[in-house]
């Protein structure tokens, strides 16, 4: 390397959201594995992923504003393509969530929602990303939750969940099938 | 909200080349590719200082996921020292700080054109393909609306036409890269250019795979432990090229996939297609030091 050239170095900001993105995107390929956050809570989450050309759904007026600095225009649920949710009570509105078509699986939102790992019902998960099948156990989340995601996602359809609990984020794929034990 | 808040200080560059908004775009259509294996998503391509068609789809995602900390090799139909896969290299490292390397044990970041190295890549790599045609059914249905259709719809028959039609006329399968494999049971991808050879690596595999094209603007994954299964008629089976016996002139290695060199008097010498390998196993001879990583094929077989 040629002494005109200097060697480039992320920011903060680059730093924070490439280390979260890796940690999503390992999460998601590796469906039940708990990967580690730079950061806890969910705001780091929206910072790595969205701006301008997406439209969120929160249901945390606190957070809402802080995605709304980022450029995402706060819309209703059913528009949304990234939700932002609590899980443990008003299962009702999960079937507004949008899953996207045959035609466009992509337009199927992310689900992003806090979550207790290590405590709570147990689930044995199977699909790509798990050679034979992972046992995982969740806390914080409403019972008849499992059974509405296996009746609205209809795979290549479907919304994708990422669980995060402190500094720590499960990943799990529409591609995940989820069997409660 | 002060102008202060919606502006930041200065740079020459973005770290990575591409700015922070496509660096975000890239990474939703990736996690999305990653729940759906296989399907195609579309995204943005940006311009970036290389033409369309020479690996710009996966230099995006490469430098998406790019990091000081990174280890990057760059192949070119195997070969770490060919021109595009050097100026992609030096590129990516000039960008980012990331170390080059040759060895596929050493890189965390594998950018690849047309082959997957013969070395088993570990759950911590991710292999990113550069794909010139993403679509398995343009030969069938050059409407992409339609194929999108066809896509919705798993209706692949025609895929399994062009097999028959090769068989009927040559005696057996003639597609000899790109060859259309069913991922995770529901979408038919290409596998970008790589030989029939590699196919298998795919299957069921530890690494993670991106495969991106700039010029048609469409990614798709194939995340760790993911069914691959290459199109096939249940009483003619899938073959690999038959480089079982083949052996190396330079390195002396058998069983892996091999270049044919023409010679003068009509014959042909043949060499390793995947290049550190072959300078690896030439060092070994050598007495040097060079760990060789355990391979896929395995004596000219893939372990079932």
């Amino acid at each position: 390397m040629s002494l005109l050239t200097t060697i480039p170095v992320p920011d903060a900001f680059e730093a924070r959201t490439n280390a979260t993105f890796e940690a999503l995107m390992w999460a998601l390929s590796r469906p039940g594995t708990v990967q580690d956050l730079p950061a806890p809570g969910r705001t780091g989450i929206a910072e790595a992923l969205l701006d301008r050309e997406c439209r969120v759904f929160c249901d945390d007026p606190a957070l809402a504003d802080r995605i709304a600095t980022f450029g995402a225009a706060l819309v209703p649920l059913p528009l949304a393509d990234h939700c932002f949710l609590t899980l443990d009570a008003g299962l009702d509105r999960l079937a507004q969530v949008a899953v996207g078509s045959a035609l466009y699986p992509d337009t199927g939102a992310t689900i992003v929602a806090e979550a207790g790992f290590g405590t709570g019902q147990r689930l044995r998960l199977t699909g790509p990303g798990i050679e034979t099948f992972a046992d995982l156990v969740l806390g914080g989340i409403a019972p008849g939750f499992w059974a509405l995601r296996a009746a609205l996602c209809h795979y290549p359809t479907g919304f994708d969940l990422f669980l995060i609990c402190g500094a720590q984020v499960i990943g799990l794929p529409r591609s995940t099938t989820i069997e409660v034990l | 909200m002060t102008i202060a808040t919606l502006t930041k200080p200065w740079e020459a560059m973005s770290y990575g080349f591409l700015d922070a908004s496509a660096k975000r775009e890239l990474r939703r259509k990736m996690l999305k590719a990653i729940a759906v294996p296989g399907c195609q998503m579309p995204y943005a391509s940006r311009e970036v200082p290389m033409a369309r068609g020479w690996g710009t789809g996966g230099l995006q995602v490469t430098l998406t996921l790019l990091r000081p900390s990174s280890v990057v090799k760059v192949i070119d139909q195997g070969a770490d020292d060919s021109v595009n896969a050097a100026s992609i290299r030096s590129f990516l490292s000039k960008v980012s700080g990331a170390r080059e390397t040759w060895d596929t044990l050493e890189a965390t970041i594998i950018q690849s054109r047309h082959r997957i190295p013969e070395e088993r890549l570990r759950a911590d790599q991710v292999l990113v393909l550069q794909v010139p045609n993403p679509e398995p059914l343009r030969p069938v249905e050059p409407n992409m609306s339609v194929a999108r259709q066809m896509h919705a719809d798993a209706d692949y028959g025609r895929l399994w036409l062009i097999l028959y039609e090769q068989i009927v006329r040559s005696g057996r399968v003639m597609q000899g890269a790109a060859y259309p494999s069913l991922v995770n049971g529901r979408h038919v991808m290409t596998p970008s250019p790589i030989p029939r050879w590699d196919v298998p690596k795919l299957h069921m595999a530890q690494h993670l795979t991106f495969l991106s094209a700039g010029r048609e603007k469409r990614l798709y994954a194939v995340p760790p432990f993911t069914r691959v299964e290459p199109l096939v008629f249940s009483d003619v089976p899938f073959q690999v090229e038959d480089h079982a016996a083949l052996t190396c002139h330079r390195s002396g290695l058998t069983g892996y996939f091999m270049n044919e060199i023409p010679q003068g008097g009509g014959g042909s010498q043949f060499e390793l297609s995947d290049s550190n390998l072959g300078i690896k196993a030439i060092r070994q001879a050598e007495g040097a030091e060079a760990r060789v990583g355990s391979t896929w094929y395995e004596n000219g077989k893939m372990p079932q």
